[in-house]
């Protein structure tokens, strides 16, 4: 079966410095991978890698089992990307942001749709023709999930997705995605966040100053990875 | 399409970038409507002067016995009219003269009598559509390009808008090309709602359109090749804005020197200087001094040169011709070096964008240095009708009668 997404041996270089050094993972159909790393680990070169924004120095990364490089249009094409802190237009209303975004991508979609997005992520009716500009981080953020959501791609790219979230909106995000891995869609999230990643992650990868140190996967019938065994290992690594 | 529709949409609700198309609007508006003001108002000079020049000169040819009398003090008006598109460019007419009026004596120091320097390069001249759609308009496009890719890497939106547009093309050309044309429709709508009322017809304004379009198109090349480097805004203005300076400004002045330098040019006023003095010489040499010359130029008039009286007009209106001859070396080294200096002026402007521009609407508006050189010539040509009216007159000593003064010759303006 063709792995969804798949680094091999990959290394990359910013601005001089080796930031990924020879990682490996492939991830595939329907599964929620996440990459759990401090401050500078790799986490969102990663991502940027995939989507062709930064040129591995050495390996590849793969889409659908097609090479990033030679395949860019292709590969943008089947990810939906939420970038870390991602900030909309602010002189746009919710709705008018994802009518945006959506018709750059291609994708019609309904008032109807929409609201159903955004109900997902609870963000508040009378808010979402407000202009962004008046919004918390948290409702910013909540229209980015739910942009991502409704791309029509069978791959989304998460930065720190839950950055700015309060408990009950991180629990939202769950599952929603959740539902969307149960959908068929792959979800590879990057994020420093112990708690979060084990409970919504199928698998997650410790990566460390480029390097990935550990992989831990959700035990069968189980619905959340130990999440002490993966803060021990993240607070080892930290501290080696 | 329904890319420019959202890219439409998306203008829209960009209040900076509706700010700045305002002013291009706003500044074009005005600029028509000062350019339509100044051509209205010269056109009304010149019908009232026309009106007061028919009826002077029929009070005057009542007045006079002799045709020396007649010659000396009846004027005759000259003008170069304005092309129905000069409000767009006014180019010489703001700098050169575009009527003299003018009497059967010597010519050149009337032509260049209000002449100070005759710059044949304007720079930066009067507020008219020129100038606001080739100097202003660049400053304009450069606010409304320089920050289109930087300002989303600042507010960190660049990477989801290229990942996000990868099925359906760059939203920054579509940017991009929707705030230039934006920018073109603000400046040529003006122009048209002006032109078009004013006589201008569709064969001016469509070129004159296009070289609007062209020189934007230009600038937004500039903006292109700037933005490759992936600077931040403020150095993407600052490198934009220093491009404008080179190109509008320091360009076009270092051409101006240059040419200057290149091509010297004796200057109205010496001009008129020297042919006065020649006249005013002309007093107290001997008659035989004047009429030599002047005869070996009007070999028809050989047998009528002895002067015997201390005045006579014959004498007078000769040495005014002799004035004419002396100064002509000067007079044509000054036109041939004006020719001179607009002929480089013209092939340096393609170092120039904004000159060059400047340049093709001067042209389309006959306002440009050629236009002036063709009305100068045409006020020579009239003159020499003139003398060649008045000479036979003055040297048979035939009466002034009524018949005769109607065969005089009239200047006839040109069609605008």
């Amino acid at each position: 079966m063709i792995s969804m997404l798949a680094a091999q041996s990959l290394s990359v270089r910013r601005s001089g410095q080796e930031v990924l050094k020879d990682v490996s993972f492939s991830i595939e159909q329907g599964e929620i991978h996440a990459l759990l790393g401090g401050n500078g680990a790799g986490k969102s070169t990663t991502l940027l890698t995939f989507l062709g924004f930064l040129k591995p120095a050495s390996g590849s990364v793969h889409v659908q089992g097609r090479d990033v490089n030679g395949n860019l249009g292709a590969a943008r094409q089947a990810i939906a990307y939420l970038p870390e802190a991602a900030t909309l237009y602010g002189h746009l209303s919710a709705y008018e942001n994802l009518h945006y975004f959506l018709s750059l991508a291609g994708t019609e979609t309904g008032r109807e749709a929409l609201d159903d997005a955004l109900d997902r992520v609870a963000l508040q009716p009378d808010a979402r023709n407000m202009r962004m500009e008046t919004y918390s981080k948290g409702m910013r953020q909540k229209v980015a999930i739910a942009l991502a959501s409704l791309r029509d791609t069978p791959i989304l790219l998460l930065d720190e997705p839950t950055s700015g979230l309060d408990p009950v909106a991180i629990d939202e995000f769950n599952r929603l995605a959740r539902d969307l891995a149960e959908a068929g869609r792959t979800i590879l999230l990057v994020t420093h966040d112990v708690y979060g990643a084990c409970h919504v992650a199928d698998r997650i990868d410790l990566l460390q100053n480029g390097v990935l140190v550990g992989a831990f996967d959700r035990p069968e019938g189980m619905d959340r990875i130990d999440t002490e065994a993966v803060h021990a290992a993240f607070a080892q690594h930290a501290g080696a | 399409m329904s890319g420019l529709i959202r890219e439409i949409r998306f203008l829209a609700s960009d209040r900076a970038a509706l700010l700045w198309l305002g002013i291009a609007l706003l500044v074009a508006c005005v600029s028509v409507i000062l350019g339509l003001r100044e051509i209205a108002a010269q056109r009304a000079v010149l019908n009232d002067l026309i009106e007061i020049d028919y009826a002077e000169r029929e009070v005057l040819d009542t007045l006079y016995q002799d045709w020396g009398d007649v010659a000396y003090y009846t004027f005759h008006l000259t003008w170069d009219s304005p092309s129905d598109f000069a409000f767009a460019a006014l180019g010489q007419r703001d700098t050169s003269p575009w009527k003299h009026q003018i009497r059967a004596l010597a010519l050149e120091g009337q032509i260049y009598e209000t002449d100070a320097e005759n710059p044949d390069f304007a720079l930066i001249g009067r507020f008219d559509f020129a100038f606001a759609a080739n100097l202003l308009a660049p400053l304009l496009l450069i606010l409304l390009l320089h920050d289109l890719r930087s300002a989303e890497r600042t507010a960190g939106r660049y990477e989801l808008l290229s990942a996000t547009a990868a099925s359906q093309g760059s939203p920054w050309f579509a940017r991009a090309a929707l705030r230039t044309g934006a920018l073109a429709l603000c400046l040529i709508a003006p122009l048209w709602a002006g032109g078009l009322p004013g006589g201008a017809g569709a064969s001016t304004l469509i070129p004159a359109s296009l070289v609007v379009i062209l020189h934007i198109a230009f600038w937004w090349g500039v903006c292109v090749l700037v933005d490759r480097y992936g600077w931040t805004s403020p150095v993407n203005l600052t490198a934009l804005v220093g491009a404008w300076l080179a190109l509008a400004v320091i360009v076009p002045a270092a051409i101006k020197v240059s040419i200057e330098a290149a091509v010297p040019l004796p200057d109205g006023g010496e001009i008129l200087l020297t042919q006065r003095e020649a006249v005013n010489d002309a007093w107290d040499l001997p008659k035989a001094a004047t009429m030599e010359p002047f005869i070996e130029r009007h070999p028809a008039w050989a047998d009528y040169t002895e002067v015997s009286q201390p005045f006579e007009w014959k004498w007078y209106y000769a040495f005014q011709q002799v004035g004419d001859q002396t100064v002509e070396p000067l007079s044509q080294a000054y036109r041939d070096g004006r020719i001179r200096r607009d002929r480089l002026a013209g092939s340096l402007a393609w170092l120039s964008p904004p000159a060059l521009a400047e340049r093709a609407m001067q042209a389309l508006a006959d306002t440009n240095v050629a236009a002036t050189l063709t009305y100068e010539q045409r006020v020579r040509a009239f003159h020499k009708a003139l003398r060649e009216y008045y000479y036979p007159r003055l040297f048979r000593g035939e009466p002034v009668s009524t018949v005769s003064i109607e065969q005089r010759p009239q200047f006839q303006g040109k069609e605008s």
